[in-house]
């Protein structure tokens, strides 16, 4: 079922120039939760008023550059991953890793935009089965994360993981293996068709059994890539009309070279951070697709450009995303300013349909609506209970709706509803969802409770069950 | 080889529709096959996978070949205990409950089945198995790229405690959820009485209805989701309550898991793909009893649900496929148990199969590396799943062309 285009008229001349506020639309808590879920995994309550105060520059500046890493969470979480065994078996640890460092590290924008580059050059460890070379492939893209695309996709080439993921690592002088030259052109730099002309094709298998030659004698020794002369093909190639005795870097050069690749990987971007919905027209892409090429694929450069632009903080922009699973769990936890160690989300995230170092293929997750069905959503009203909840083993007392209510000096039933709904939905419900939760609230004041639970018991248990209701609105499965 | 790629190529809108139909409803229309072709009936099919590697030649028995009464002189079963086929092969004695399956024409054998240069690895042939593929990479199952094809059909991996979901269920358009029980389908809430969950859900449910009629857009499409998603939870929960099979299941963990098939076949909700496992074959010593053990668990289990099911009016409907990554070494060791082999049986158990033997049985001399030689090619029972029960073209879920065994009745 195609989306209707609820605003379809976006002018590709302002989109992309740089948002101020304006009567018509203001810098309120709505663009700041907005711009903490998509360019983080959610805001405290602390971040969101910060944000409105800063305003929408200095909100950006901030999450571009990020924080102070005070606590060196980068050096302790650095120092973890020594701890994890680098061959089989250390799958599950390096997920809790990742998602640990999304949780807290000082800058989650670049765990975010990682994670980015997660989907786009989606490497699975279920083949992989080396931690070592998956959290190597992730220091990868997050060294380049805000950093040039042209170096970024260079070495990706010898990537360990990505060796065995696409199979250079086995491929032979004489039987080239075409698994990278292909998705190098088709999922990491061109696509398939041409983005300007959809009935032109960007390559053909010609293209890739020549570039494919390119790729001999890439071999890992002792975990690093290297090359072996002798295994290599260093005859002539003729790839998208180019010859000569082409190496990998060539390859990559020549890939974007192409028309296509600036608006590809500005597609890639404008899906992740921008809409679901509105359809990526190449009008629309042009200015930053444009721009992409003239610096040289400064990457950064186009991040901000989307982050700081009208089109970003439009209204038909908001809420045009079904929140990935990751963020779903992280929101939550960080909007309950929990301290938790993340391997039981490991496997809830499984169940949820992404978990970080398994995409589902080298084509990375479907997302959009395939996030959600009736299974997923019930597992995610089941998460936000164990998250909200005090009783759930697996997160146990960490992230406590109550003892949060608490710390803000919230208390009438009034004033929790208000507080949840602004810290997870800046308030932005239908009237007829805060009354229910009212009444919901009224109801459960005058119900009787165990005998054992003391007042503040009732009291506290009021407070999760009202969290986990917020948690459950619809409003909260959008991004 | 049909790729994940050639299927976002050419089937995205299935995915999308997959993906935006709660999988607990009926099927529509649209995707409901036409009712003559192979998948017309709502097939259901049933995997048991023995985990460890079964030994087939005490599961199905030529009882009367001196060569296999050589190669087991403590392990063989006393020709008068067998159940018998035909004159020359029978079950293990414990299988008497599969034995009155076939009285009831619902029992298929096909014997010597494996594939060329078999490994004995429990992890590679596991994989081979469940990815229907000897390629050196295996990242996605069989079943899981024939859900592609019927994106609509519900799907349960019906799992162990602390099981997850196994490679044969991936690469499919949308999860495939491992359920031990139907409280996982339940909407949970944490209460202080039982009033207060009655609000709590009514809480959850009427602000997740949709306010006006459909806008097609992202909220629409959450809220309908969890519109119908609540719906379907609440009617699980119902048929936890009122169902009661028709005849007694064991207390094991494979009767729990098929008689949670069973729920939720009879709960009508476009279930059609189930897996389970039963573990613990890898008998390399003292395997007389355990092994017993186990055939009577399979066996009663699997004649339980086909039972319940066919007294529901699903006979037609089901059909029930055991294999295991190996069979077993010919000779046994000196540790009363065997080692691991190659070729083994597989069962068919359904109101549509040809009742009886498939195949020969392998010849017990003519060995490899002293395992039996296999005839029949696994793939090619895939196939004949694929192509003639689930309505699936089999050619694009493994690759290649495989004859079908002719396993269905006409």
């Amino acid at each position: 079922m195609p989306d209707k285009p609820e605003q379809p008229q976006i002018d590709p001349r302002t989109a992309w120039e740089r948002y101020r506020p304006t009567d018509a639309s203001p810098w309120d808590v709505k663009k700041v939760g907005h711009l903490y879920r998509r360019a983080a995994f959610g805001a405290t309550m602390a971040e969101l008023e910060e944000g409105l105060r800063a305003g929408p520059d200095r909100t950006v500046d901030l999450l571009l550059q990020g924080k102070p890493d005070r606590d060196n969470l980068l050096g302790v979480t650095a120092e973890m991953v020594l701890g994890i065994p680098a061959g089989a078996g250390g799958g599950q640890q390096a997920t809790a890793w990742w998602l640990y460092r999304m949780m807290y590290a000082p800058h989650p924008l670049r765990e975010k935009i990682t994670l980015f580059w997660h989907n786009h050059f989606a490497t699975s460890n279920r083949k992989v089965n080396n931690a070592g070379y998956m959290i190597g492939q992730y220091e990868l893209m997050r060294r380049h994360a805000q950093g040039s695309f042209r170096t970024m996709l260079r070495e990706m080439s010898t990537d360990p993981a990505m060796m065995v993921w696409l199979d250079t690592n086995q491929s032979q002088r004489n039987q080239p293996n075409e698994n990278y030259a292909r998705e190098l052109m088709e999922l990491f730099s061109l696509g398939i068709n041409n983005y300007r002309r959809p009935g032109q094709r960007n390559y053909t298998e010609q293209d890739i059994r020549q570039a494919a030659r390119a790729f001999t004698g890439l071999r890992l020794e002792g975990g690093r890539s290297g090359f072996r002369a002798n295994q290599h093909d260093d005859g002539e190639k003729t790839v998208l009309g180019q010859t000569g005795r082409w190496r990998p870097a060539d390859i990559v050069r020549i890939c974007l070279e192409q028309e296509s690749a600036p608006y590809f990987v500005a597609a890639k971007l404008f899906r992740f951070l921008v809409s679901e919905t509105i359809p990526a027209t190449p009008e629309l892409l042009e200015p930053l697709a444009r721009r992409f090429r003239e610096s040289d694929y400064n990457f950064g450069e186009m991040l901000e450009t989307v982050l700081r632009s009208n089109l970003f903080f439009s209204a038909q922009v908001y809420r045009s995303r079904v929140k990935p699973p990751v963020d779903f769990a992280l929101e939550i936890v960080r909007g309950l300013q929990g301290r938790m160690g993340t391997t039981a989300l490991v496997t809830v995230l499984e169940g949820l349909g992404q978990r970080p170092f398994y995409p589902p293929s080298v084509a990375g997750w479907d997302a959009g609506r395939a996030w959600l069905n009736g299974q997923t959503l019930l597992f995610r009203h089941n998460l936000a209970l164990g998250l909200t909840s005090t009783t759930d083993d697996r997160f146990g007392r960490r992230t406590d709706p109550a003892r949060l209510a608490r710390d803000n000096n919230v208390r009438s039933d009034e004033e929790v509803v208000d507080f949840f709904l602004r810290l997870f939905l800046q308030n932005d419900v239908p009237a007829n969802a805060r009354n229910r939760l009212l009444e919901y609230a009224r109801r459960a004041h005058n119900g009787p409770v165990p005998v054992y639970w003391s007042q503040r018991d009732a009291e506290e248990q009021r407070v999760r069950a009202i969290c986990h209701l917020v948690l459950t609105l619809p409003e909260f499965q959008l991004s | 080889m049909f790729t994940r790629r050639d299927f976002l190529k050419t089937g995205s809108s299935m995915v999308a529709l997959g993906g935006s139909v709660p999988l607990f409803l009926n099927r529509t229309a649209a995707q409901a096959p036409a009712s003559d072709r192979p998948g017309g009936r709502d097939t259901i099919l049933v995997v048991v996978q023995l985990t460890g590697g079964n030994d087939g030649l005490n599961t199905v028995i030529p009882f009367r070949d001196d060569a296999y009464n050589r190669a087991r002189p403590t392990l063989r079963q006393p020709a008068n205990q067998i159940h018998r086929i035909n004159d020359d092969i029978g079950l293990h004695p414990a299988m008497n409950a599969l034995h009155g399956l076939h009285q009831d024409n619902s029992l298929c054998i096909v014997q010597g089945v494996g594939y060329p240069n078999p490994s004995q690895s429990h992890f590679r042939s596991m994989d081979v198995w469940q990815a229907g593929s000897t390629a050196r990479d295996l990242p996605e199952g069989w079943i899981g790229k024939a859900l592609r094809n019927i994106p609509g059909a519900a799907s349960f991996h019906l799992a162990n405690n602390n099981e997850s979901a196994p490679l044969a269920l991936t690469g499919a358009p949308v999860r495939v959820p491992s359920i031990r029980s139907l409280e996982d389908f339940q909407l949970r809430v944490e209460a202080s009485s039982n009033r207060d969950r009655q609000s709590l859900r009514s809480v959850i449910e009427s602000t997740a209805a949709p306010s006006s009629a459909s806008s097609g857009g992202l909220l629409d499409f959450v809220q309908r989701t969890a519109v119908n998603t609540f719906a379907s939870s609440r009617r699980l929960e119902q048929l936890g309550r009122s169902y009661q099979p028709r005849v007694p299941y064991p207390n094991t963990p494979l009767g729990n898991h098929l008689r949670l098939a069973a729920q939720l076949i009879d709960g009508g909700l476009g279930a059609r793909l189930f897996y389970t496992s039963l573990d613990n074959f890898d008998t390399h010593a003292a395997q007389a009893l355990s092994h017993t053990n186990l055939l009577r668990t399979l066996s009663d289990a699997v004649s339980a649900f086909y039972r319940d099911m066919s007294a529901r009016g699903h006979r037609d409907r089901v059909l029930v496929m055991t294999f295991s990554e190996f069979g077993r070494r010919v000779h046994e060791n000196g540790s009363r148990g065997t080692d691991h082999g190659a070729a083994a049986p597989m069962f068919l158990v359904g109101g549509r199969v040809r009742n009886g033997l498939v195949g020969a049985h392998p010849s017990l001399t003519q060995l490899d590396q002293d395992n039996l030689r296999h005839h029949t090619d696994f793939r090619q029972v895939y196939a004949a799943i694929l192509d003639r029960w689930l309505g699936v073209p089999s050619r694009q879920v493994l690759g290649q062309e495989f004859r079908p065994v002719d396993v269905f009745r006409a």
